[in-house]
């Protein structure tokens, strides 16, 4: 079982840790797995928790999207309808709605890795 | 922030709400709500201290429909709206809230804003008032705020208007087990 830092600091609740490493590998699953690791990466990157992907070589819908996620963690209320759409365009509507769940999840769970949960929760 | 759709109702005769829109991937809703329904209905750490970071989580993302969202578990743990009117910049000196209360909301904004702020007495208040598992439990909480909130807004899913609405405390379905 894997899901980052917030099953490592739910070690002691396996039922909590079991659900949420089912979420969030639903969430991985509809989308195809380079771009979900491609996507974690620029997100971890705007946390200054990694390198930026390199995005040589990509198509012009890859890396719209990951201009999109890198909006994500500061500046998720800018986001346009413009953008919206452009991602919607590249990965369908049932993409999309994906993806979003996606980037706010990998935001949401760098945070958790930089507040130093799982050590707070004794792990 | 667009108070439009960006994305349809795949649920028919529905509008676009956040569970007819996470429709489109029913594997995802599945699992959120399976996830979210255990998390509240889990007493590891209360109810009101969850909607506490829930609140505070709210007015940061500006999420209109959490900020007006109340559960009802919470509600009944004696959360009053003069206390959720505290959870604003300041909050350090409610005298609604309590001192666990305040230690959860400096973790949250640690969470969602800057880790900084959780060094020092800080972070030796939040263990002084929470033990590991239950700070576990509001990290689990914070993440599922945080990421919900940002996606609702991002998807187009912000209200244009909408009243204080106090709703069911999520729970797992047990017709779903």
């Amino acid at each position: 079982m894997s899901g980052g830092p917030l099953v490592a600091a739910l070690a002691g609740n396996p039922v909590l840790a079991e659900h949420y490493a089912a979420f969030r590998a639903s969430a991985d699953a509809a989308l195809d797995p380079a771009f979900v690791a491609l996507t974690r990466q620029a997100v971890a990157a705007v946390h200054r928790m990694g390198p930026a992907p390199d995005e040589s070589g990509l198509d012009e819908g890859t890396r719209t999207c990951l201009a999109y996620a890198h909006r994500m963690p500061f500046e998720h209320t800018a986001i346009t309808d413009a953008e919206a759409a452009a991602v919607s365009a590249h990965l369908g509507e049932a993409g999309y709605v994906a993806f979003s769940v996606l980037t706010a999840l990998a935001d949401a769970e760098c945070r958790a890795e930089l507040v130093g949960l799982p050590e707070l929760a004794g792990v | 922030m667009s108070t439009i759709p960006r994305v349809s109702s795949a649920t028919p005769g529905e509008p676009a709400h956040f569970g007819s829109v996470l429709a489109h991937q029913p594997a995802i809703a599945e699992h959120f709500f399976a996830l979210y329904g255990r998390f509240w209905g889990s007493d590891v750490l209360s109810a009101r201290i969850k909607e506490v970071a829930r609140m505070r989580n709210a007015r940061v993302t500006q999420c209109g429909f959490c900020r007006n969202v109340r559960f009802d578990k919470a509600v009944a743990e004696g959360l009053r709206e003069e206390a959720v009117g505290d959870i604003a910049d300041g909050y350090e000196t409610s005298a609604r809230l309590s001192d666990a209360e305040k230690a959860a909301l400096k973790f949250t904004d640690a969470l969602i804003h800057d880790p900084d702020l959780l060094t020092g007495d800080a972070r030796a208040a939040l263990q002084r008032h929470l033990t590991p598992a239950q700070i576990a439990e509001l990290g689990l909480g914070v993440t599922l705020f945080l990421a919900l909130a940002k996606a609702l807004i991002t998807l187009g899913l912000e209200p244009e208007a909408m009243d204080r609405t106090v709703l069911p405390t999520p729970a797992v379905l047990e017709a779903a087990e």
